[in-house]
């Protein structure tokens, strides 16, 4: 396999130079998944917002307007991306580190960011976004960087591991500030991967693990906050009315649907029982909707999103790219883990969305120029894209 | 080349696909678990939060009377609720509470309370009426307000208000029979709910239909009663007239039922109370004693603030006497009582009927029997007392009845004896219930067989110191008149179930349900012959009906002080009868419960109102008339014209018609006659006739009547220019006295008017 990429890497420059900059077409069953998930998405953003966009703004199309906007705008920016030569991104990586850093400590600050529920994760500069999603992205591309650069001495603490957990920890530290917990967890996880991936020695891991978990044990047992949530976790039916109340709905969603659904538009949880069904919850009016089946189909097609970008990440052309697709899927893969496994209750609840499903129109946009940054590498890389 | 991906990041890019598909794994198992294995579990879940049951009332089946009149029936109303989670604001909710409180009738405090609750269900009001129901719908639509509702309910109807009140009962608030018919019958008229499921949302509004499923109500089935509106209106108008004039303290009651059926044609015990309207006391005499209660109450109470310094017996006195609220429960439930029913009393003389019937059918009297009555009886070391002082010297056995003397049923029930008497007791049914299909048949009392001696014999014949129902005393009358056939009194004729396409089957049919033969039909016809002579000549003659020939015994029964309501020795005056005597119809028994008045006697009191009922229901009934010849002789008839006529003419015009003339003006023509041509005056009217210029005077004043003999009256009405029409008894008109005449004294009305007296004959009539 080695070889024959090799062999391939030898063809393709040529024709990147004859067209000047560009050197081939981009992975198209990656691509047609991300659309597939992109269509998806939207239709289950519409049957699912319907209710909530009547009640709360008197106008059922209300989100799936702004999603379809986002979405449109995603697209564009996501083949301008692709067309777009990601080597190039490689410059801005500390920049943007950077600034995100800057954007999470001005969200901290009240008056500037916005509270939503309990945390404070908004900024809104005529657009409103999370800036931890700005971070995210900023590990991503840094990380990328960082480790194609210094792949050689990775094995190094202080120059393969420290410099990581420094930026990792910047990062993390300031969205769990925000009390933003769900997007720290995410960040960790990209980053931890990144690592690993990257060849960070197996020991670190190791240790990590080990004082991650003394850590976590730590919080879990001196906060009530902590403890409620794993107490909703193992017995969610306790408080049906209270704490249990989100989980217990999307059990009923989830288990309505049985083998085959309700049928699409058909949700009956959707009727105001199940809070954030267009965002956090939007598998579960999936799984009523289209029953097992159509879920199996939902998380068949993040499997091969997945499997298709590792594919596009080791037949990269180059570490930075390779890198930079693994901090990506990673990303993906990740929170549609914690996603469905929080709202099947196979994890403790912690607010996490859906990528292409879950309402929202920068958390689209970003996810879909990051789609496009894949793109881009796939199209330096040397794998048959048919 | 060191740029590419290396193989360490291939493997490592491995094992973080392994882990994701482990996670993958574990998440698909748990949807396995939740939508493949449980998902029946957490879907009934789910269902239950997401459905609505909606009840759809049934209708309540229809009450008619035996001709169909309909006596109760269910209308669509409008139940209205609010949704306190769904009201926007508290501007909104005073708004609400401000506007519903008004239309609805219902305090401003109440409505806004329940604006406050934190659900989505308070009841504002029940039962509301279209027109309430528009105004609220127009102030939803006009305010905009959210939260409001009205949902579908029925209300029990009754279109006669208080007629046959204790018959019919009424429903709760939730259409559940509480009293009567409605009570008995409730799980014939109740029906079967339907429902309708829908899919709600969380904030409670319906889903569109595609989630519903209905079940349709099945409706109440009809009840038609044996009661005629028309017999049961004269028999509440002429004893509620009984209790005002004999000022029955206790109430009065009435009841007559078909003798071969059973079927009980009407029933009434006043006070009664309005059916709409069944938690208020509206009889105007309760009101009236409840009023004198409260203000004489009143008084007591400070008379006893002002007497509690000086000794404290005061308030002693307090705690046994009654508070307002104690009193007007105690009237109420004195309203719902049907004293028929519920009540027992000594039957006193009207029993002789039984005591007689029991020597007939024994065969123990002979027509040339004599009973001597010298004004009591001794029987073992006790001297009873006749009512008569004097005694009746000495009688045969149809005088004895007719006499009512106790000494001669003393007498006849010694040759009955002890256990033939005991024996007919029974087979009278008169130591068990009837079995009536109406609320709270009571048991009577009567001696046990060791304590039942010659003394007790003694009394009972002439039916005291027993206790049963009034409803058991008409049922074992019936039997006498029937032919002797005992049989059970029933309210029901018929249910029946009308389906959805107005098809109507017979659910259930009462007929007559004969429980034995009590006595021989020839033992009931001689008794019908006795007890027409009763009414005829003897004790019942004021029960008399023109036309009719009416059975039947008067019985004044003393009431203990114990169980009086006014703690003194009270009566019970009553009379049972049936009519027509030779082929008996139907039976009556009235009953006026501590009369207060001048008069108590049954004979002058019960007897009189009977037979008012009866000159109203026989003619109903289509039973034909028969008229002795005195009663022919007053009957009604035509004026001739005579107008214009020649004396002559005239004169045998009048003749022809059976009146009377009276000329003024001597021989010529007829230019005026009074009354005129046409009206109907009795036949020992006169008719004068104006010849040669004669004119007669225009207007006359009618002279008082009252407490005069009927001779006397016809004398003083016909010289007055009027005509006299008598009611009451034929037969002994002559020692009658006028009683009441119509139109009053004093009232000035035309020339030949006909003033009606009403007579009633006090002779042997004391009981």
């Amino acid at each position: 396999m080695a070889q024959q990429n090799v062999g391939k890497l030898n063809e393709k420059p040529k024709v990147v130079r004859a067209k000047g900059g560009s050197i081939g077409r981009v992975d198209i069953p990656f691509l047609m998944l991300v659309l597939i998930l992109v269509v998806f998405g939207l239709i289950m953003v519409a049957s699912s917002s319907y209710v909530y966009g009547y009640y709360e703004y008197g106008d059922s199309y209300y989100y799936i307007k702004r999603q379809l906007i986002f979405a449109a705008v995603g697209i564009v920016v996501m083949f301008a991306m692709a067309f777009f030569d990601y080597h190039r991104l490689r410059k801005y990586a500390f920049p943007l580190l950077c600034i995100s850093v800057v954007l999470l400590i001005l969200v901290l600050i009240p008056g500037i960011g916005k509270t939503v529920g309990d945390a404070r994760r908004w900024l809104d500069f005529g657009i409103r976004f999370q800036p931890s999603e700005i971070g995210k992205f900023a590990i991503i591309i840094s990380f990328a960087s960082y480790i194609s650069a210094n792949y050689k001495n990775m094995n190094k603490f202080k120059v393969g591991v420290l410099p990581l957990i420094i930026m990792l920890g910047t990062v993390v530290g300031l969205v769990a500030v925000e009390t933003h917990l769900s997007g720290a967890i995410v960040i960790m996880a990209i980053g931890v991967i990144m690592m690993f991936v990257g060849g960070v020695q197996m020991r670190y891991f190791v240790g990590a693990i080990g004082i991650g978990s003394l850590g976590l044990a730590v919080i879990v047992l001196f906060t009530d906050y902590m403890q409620m949530r794993i107490k909703t976790w193992l017995d969610p039916f306790e408080n049906i009315s209270g704490s249990g109340y989100q989980l217990v709905q999307s059990l009923y969603a989830i288990g309505s649907g049985g083998l085959l659904g309700l049928g699409l538009g058909q949700s009956r949880q959707k009727h105001l029982y199940l809070p954030e069904a267009e965002t956090d919850y939007i598998f579960s009016i999936t799984a009523e909707e289209l029953g097992f089946i159509g879920a199996l189909f939902l998380i068949l097609l993040f499997v091969m999103l997945v499997w298709r970008g590792f594919y596009i990440a080791l037949n990269a052309r180059d570490k930075f790219g390779s890198m930079l697709v693994v901090g990506i899927i990673a990303r993906v893969g990740v929170q549609t883990i914690l996603n469905i496994g929080v709202v099947t209750n196979a994890l403790p609840s912690t607010g996490i969305t859906l990528p292409f499903f879950s309402c929202g129109g920068t958390a689209l946009l970003m996810l879909l120029f990051e789609m496009g940054v894949v793109l881009s590498v796939s199209r330096f890389s040397y794998i048959d894209k048919s | 080349m060191a740029k590419t991906p290396t193989k360490k990041m291939k493997n490592r890019s491995i094992i973080v696909m392994g882990l994701f598909s482990v996670a993958v794994c574990v998440i698909i198992g748990y949807l396995v678990y939740y939508q493949i294995i449980n998902y029946d579990v957490y879907q009934s879940k789910a269902i239950a939060q997401q459905t609505m049951n909606t009840t759809i009332n049934a209708n309540r089946g229809t009450i008619t009377d035996c001709n169909g009149v309909e006596l109760a029936v269910s209308s669509s109303v409008k139940t209205v609720y609010i949704s306190p989670n769904d009201i926007d604001d508290e501007a909104q909710a005073r708004d609400i509470a401000l506007n519903l409180s008004e239309i609805l009738g219902v305090d401003y405090d109440t409505v806004y309370e329940k604006t406050q609750k934190n659900n989505y269900y308070e009841i504002v009001k029940r039962k509301i009426e279209s027109d309430v129901v528009d105004q609220v719908r127009q102030y939803i639509s006009e305010s905009k307000v959210s939260g409001i509702h009205l949902i579908d309910d029925t209300k029990r109807y009754y279109p006669y208000n208080n007629l046959a009140s204790h018959v019919l009962g009424f429903v709760g608030t939730d259409n559940v029979g509480l009293d009567g018919i409605e009570l008995v019958y409730n799980s014939y008229l109740q029906g079967t709910n339907g429902k309708l499921i829908t899919a709600k949302n969380n904030a409670g509004s319906e889903l569109p239909v595609e989630y519903e499923t209905y079940v349709p109500a099945k409706d109440g089935n009809d009840i038609k009663l044996t009661i005629d509106t028309t017999i049961q209106y004269y028999l509440e108008k002429h004893i509620e007239q009984a209790r005002e004039d004999y000022k029955c303290l206790n109430g009065a009651a009435g009841i007559i039922i078909d003798v071969n059926t059973g079927g009980i044609l009407g029933i009434t015990s006043k006070p009664d109370y309005d059916l709409n309207n069944y938690q208020q006391i509206t009889d105007s005499l309760l009101l009236q004693e409840l009023e004198l209660f409260e203000s004489g109450g009143a008084q007591e109470q400070e008379e006893q603030d002002g007497g509690t310094n000086e000794d404290g017996e005061d308030s002693q006195e307090q705690d046994s006497s009654m508070t307002p609220s104690e009193k007007k429960t105690e009237l109420t439930n004195l309203m719902r009582r049907n004293k028929l029913i519920v009540d027992t009393y000594e039957p006193g003389s009207t029993f002789k009927i039984l005591t007689a019937s029991m020597a007939v059918e024994e065969n123990l009297i002979s027509d040339s029997d004599s009973f001597y009555c010298p004004g009591y009886y001794v029987v073992g070391n006790r001297r009873i007392s006749c009512w008569k002082h004097g005694g009746h010297g000495s009688q045969n056995f149809a005088q004895a009845i007719q006499n009512s003397c106790n000494p001669a049923f003393m007498m006849i029930g010694a040759k009955i004896g002890n256990t033939t008497f005991k024996s007919y007791f029974e087979n009278f049914g008169l130591t068990e219930k009837t079995g009536v299909d109406l609320v709270g048949e009571a048991s009577g009392i009567f001696h046990s067989d060791s304590s039942f001696n010659e003394v007790e014999l003694a009394t009972a014949s002439f039916g005291q110191r027993f206790k049963i129902t009034p409803i058991q005393m008409i049922t074992a009358v019936a039997a006498v008149a029937n032919g002797g056939s005992l049989i059970t009194p029933h309210i029901v004729k018929e249910i029946t179930s009308t389906d959805e396409n107005g098809k109507t089957t017979v659910v259930k049919s009462i007929d007559s349900g004969v429980k034995r033969q009590v006595i021989s039909k020839e033992t009931s016809e001689k008794m019908c012959a006795l007890l027409a002579d009763v009414v005829t000549f003897g004790s019942g003659k004021n029960a008399y009906v023109k036309g009719y020939r009416v059975a039947g015994k008067t019985g004044t029964s003393e009431k203990l002080a114990t169980e009086s309501s006014t703690g003194e020795e009270e009566y019970i005056a009553s009379f049972i009868g049936f009519a027509p005597a030779d082929d008996p119809q139907i039976a009556i028994l009235v009953m006026l419960d501590e009369p207060n008045g001048s008069e108590y006697f049954g004979g002058l009191t019960a007897a009189p109102t009977a037979g008012k009922i009866l000159a109203d229901v026989l003619p109903y009934l289509e039973i034909t008339p028969q008229y002795t010849e005195e009663e022919l002789e007053t009957l009604d008839t035509s004026v001739p014209a005579v107008s214009g006529l020649s004396t002559d003419e005239a004169i045998a015009a009048i003749k022809d018609s059976g009146l009377s003339y009276k000329i003024i003006g001597g021989e010529g023509t007829v230019e005026y006659q009074i009354p005129k041509s046409a009206t109907s005056i009795p036949r020992t009217g006169t008719v004068v006739l104006y010849t040669n210029g004669k004119e007669p005077s225009a207007t006359i004043t009618v002279p008082d009547i009252t407490q005069m003999s009927v001779a006397g009256a016809q004398k003083m009405i016909t010289n007055y220019g009027l005509n006299l029409r008598t009611v009451g008894n034929e037969s002994t008109k002559s020692t009658a006295l006028i009683t009441s005449q119509e139109p009053a004294a004093g009232t000035v009305v035309e020339a030949g008017t006909v003033v009606t007296a009403y007579y009633k004959n006090y002779n042997d009539v004391a009981n």
